[in-house]
């Protein structure tokens, strides 16, 4: 049958099973739109008020459901305002299709109305991009796109279409996904690692953002529970393992929890899973390595002995790899090391206090929601409260910019989220910086009728640079007091949802019990400006320098 | 640093030279001779490329460069030592 380029992606996002798309209209994809009119019973389209909104909202959708998230926008602003959730999906491997419209192909390359080299510039954030100058290729690079976005370690694809080729008319035959790797890995060997196991005392599992990638949260727990080994995260990883289970000490890095760094200092092999060992994870290098067997497993071969030098490597997928660590490892009871594990997470231990404090805020937050909640953040210091302090029991739960630290990211993300998860209420936990950035898609959550709940920790100074100016910088606090005075709560309700202000814990607690039942909701919490996020590893320093305050 | 050559097949196609010396540059290691032809497979381009840089340099350069979707085989070429004259 005959189809035209608009008709052909339609019909490849339902083959695809992409029933939610996320976009901005324009003049270089209005063929597109014209047939997401007519199949908006197949594909619901949700318009959101900025394009940066629609990336971080696919990103957010794709994170929760593990589907490859799909967003639309025109050439040039449209496809530029897309450049910041391409690279925040990128660093943190979230599969994702952008589709940018572009001029029609004889206007290419001549600095026409809305033309922008999209394709160029994404180029170095990009798993790979196209651009479709003929209607015959465009089905099978649409196949191609969902392909590398979700097979292999996920990430972004961009596929660039010029207006005259979504017009453009051809023979089309529907085809099924591609299926397999794109870059299939060598069979892997584990007998090296389970012999460096098998031998160790202090066993210290590193668990990131492959885990979940991989569906191999149950094979993490039982292998954990058989080695009697901790467990410390990555900000990527810290759902994989509910917050309660014993061997769970949560994040680590530069501002990991105690218990969790200074474990994996005194560890004597590392059993690092589906990870990169960032910078912000790993502090100094050489200290970070010394003293212990360190063994890799990851999907990319390219993350092998890149920014840590391991000392044996595996390199396929963790869940293929863990079932088979589990096959040939036999129970191990560690209790002298158990019993100094212990001993950290009693030390990290401090009293309760009834203040307004961050800490107080997310655990009435965490209290009044779900268990099983998705909670987004934006990027600071509020973020690295929720990391340290968040009871997740669900895996995908959390929605974070983790490589880029791109604020901004959470009203997008978070509306993604609640949508992937049947619209039950969802958290924001953000700042007034970060809130700021972003706040415009509070118009998106409010048409979508979303029950999201807004929590900005609202210190009135960008609070996490503050934090650096203050340790590093002499306390000369340049740029980072903002004391605007935007009122939150009646801005809220300007763009029709509710808004609340809280000072007190009791205060708090009253707002949420009466929070309406639907539509996105905020609370402006008035915290302190000099709290800090603590503990903390200095820039290329190691756990010898934890600061605990 | 050791001066290294690598042997890639690539895609024969616009725009794949950019996105090959796109990943020199992002690292900062600047390439010394390039040389692009077209194989006897009109699909597909042979392109030699010799830059400078130590075991960890080559290592990351040739997983780096299997990965781009266009790049269809790369081969580190072994470091010549000695040339012989006749």
């Amino acid at each position: 049958m005959k189809r035209n380029g608009a008709q052909i992606v339609v019909e490849q996002l339902c083959v695809h099973g992409v029933d939610t798309v996320f976009g901005y209209p324009g003049g270089s994809v209005l063929p597109l739109y014209d047939e997401l009119y007519k199949n908006a019973h197949r594909v619901h389209h949700i318009i959101t008020a900025h394009e940066q909104g629609a990336t971080h909202a696919a990103d957010g959708y794709a994170r929760v459901s593990g589907k490859t998230g799909v967003v639309i926008a025109t050439s040039g602003p449209g496809a530029t305002n897309l450049v910041t959730g391409i690279a925040n999906a990128y660093l943190d491997s979230v599969p994702l299709v952008a589709i940018t419209g572009n001029v029609s192909v004889p206007l290419l390359g001549k600095d026409s109305f809305q033309e922008v080299d999209i394709v160029g510039m994404t180029q170095p954030i990009v798993k790979h991009n196209f651009v479709v100058r003929d209607v015959k290729a465009l089905r099978d690079t649409l196949r191609e796109a969902f392909h590398i976005a979700n097979s292999g370690r996920r990430g972004p694809v961009l596929v660039d279409i010029p207006r005259s080729v979504q017009e453009d008319i051809c023979e089309y035959e529907d085809a099924p996904p591609l299926e397999g790797e794109t870059q299939p890995t060598a069979p892997f060997d584990t007998r090296q690692a389970v012999q460096a196991i098998r031998g160790c005392h202090r066993p210290y599992i590193y668990a990131g953002g492959g885990v979940l990638a991989s569906g191999a949260e149950a094979e993490l727990t039982a292998l954990a529970e058989r080695l009697s080994a901790p467990v410390g995260f990555s900000m990527m990883g810290l759902t994989a393992m509910p917050h309660h289970h014993s061997l769970n000490l949560g994040m680590c890095g530069m501002h990991g929890r105690y218990a969790a760094s200074v474990a994996q200092s005194e560890c004597d092999v590392m059993l690092a899973l589906g990870v990169r060992f960032s910078d912000r994870a790993t502090g100094n290098v050489e200290a970070f390595g010394q003293g212990r067997v360190i063994i890799h497993v990851d999907i990319d071969l390219a993350e092998i002995d890149k920014n840590i030098p391991s000392h044996i490597a595996i390199c396929g997928d963790v869940k293929a790899v863990l079932a088979d660590l589990l096959r040939a490892l036999p129970p191990m009871k560690g209790d002298a090391w158990l019993a100094r594990v212990e001993e950290l997470k009693q030390a990290e231990l401090t009293p309760p206090v009834a203040d307004f404090s961050p800490r107080n805020i997310m655990e009435a937050v965490s209290g009044f929601c779900r268990e099983d909640a998705v909670v987004a953040t934006d990027v600071g210091q509020h973020q690295m409260w929720t990391m340290q302090s968040y009871p997740f029991v669900k895996p995908r739960t959390l929605l974070t910019s983790g490589g880029l630290g791109a604020m901004g990211y959470g009203m997008g993300a978070a509306i993604g989220g609640c949508l992937a998860d049947g619209k039950r209420r969802a958290v924001l936990i953000t700042s007034d910086g970060s809130f700021g950035m972003n706040l415009t898609e509070l118009a998106t959550a409010v048409a979508q009728e979303l029950p999201l709940l807004i929590v900005i920790l609202n210190n009135g100074v960008l609070g996490m640079v503050r934090q650096w100016q203050t340790m590093f910088y002499g306390q000369r606090y340049s740029q980072t007091t903002l004391d605007r005075r935007t009122d939150f709560p009646a801005l809220a309700r300007a763009f029709g949802a509710a808004g609340y202000r809280a000072e007190s814990l009791p205060q708090l607690a009253d707002i949420l019990g009466r929070l309406p039942a639907g539509g996105p909701a905020v609370i402006d919490c008035r915290i302190d400006r000099d709290e800090r996020v603590l503990p903390m590893i200095p820039p290329g320093g190691s756990v010898q320098n934890i600061v605990r305050g | 640093m050791e001066r290294f050559t690598v042997e890639l097949i690539v895609a024969n196609h616009y725009g794949v030279l950019n996105r090959i010396t796109g990943l020199y540059a992002r690292r900062g290691y600047n390439i010394e001779s390039l040389y692009v032809n077209v194989t006897e497979n009109p699909e597909l381009s042979r392109m030699l490329i010799v830059s400078e840089g130590d075991g960890y340099i080559r290592t990351q350069m040739v997983r780096q460069l299997s990965k781009l979707y266009d790049v269809k085989r790369v081969i580190l070429m072994a470091t010549v030592k000695e040339t012989i004259e006749k």
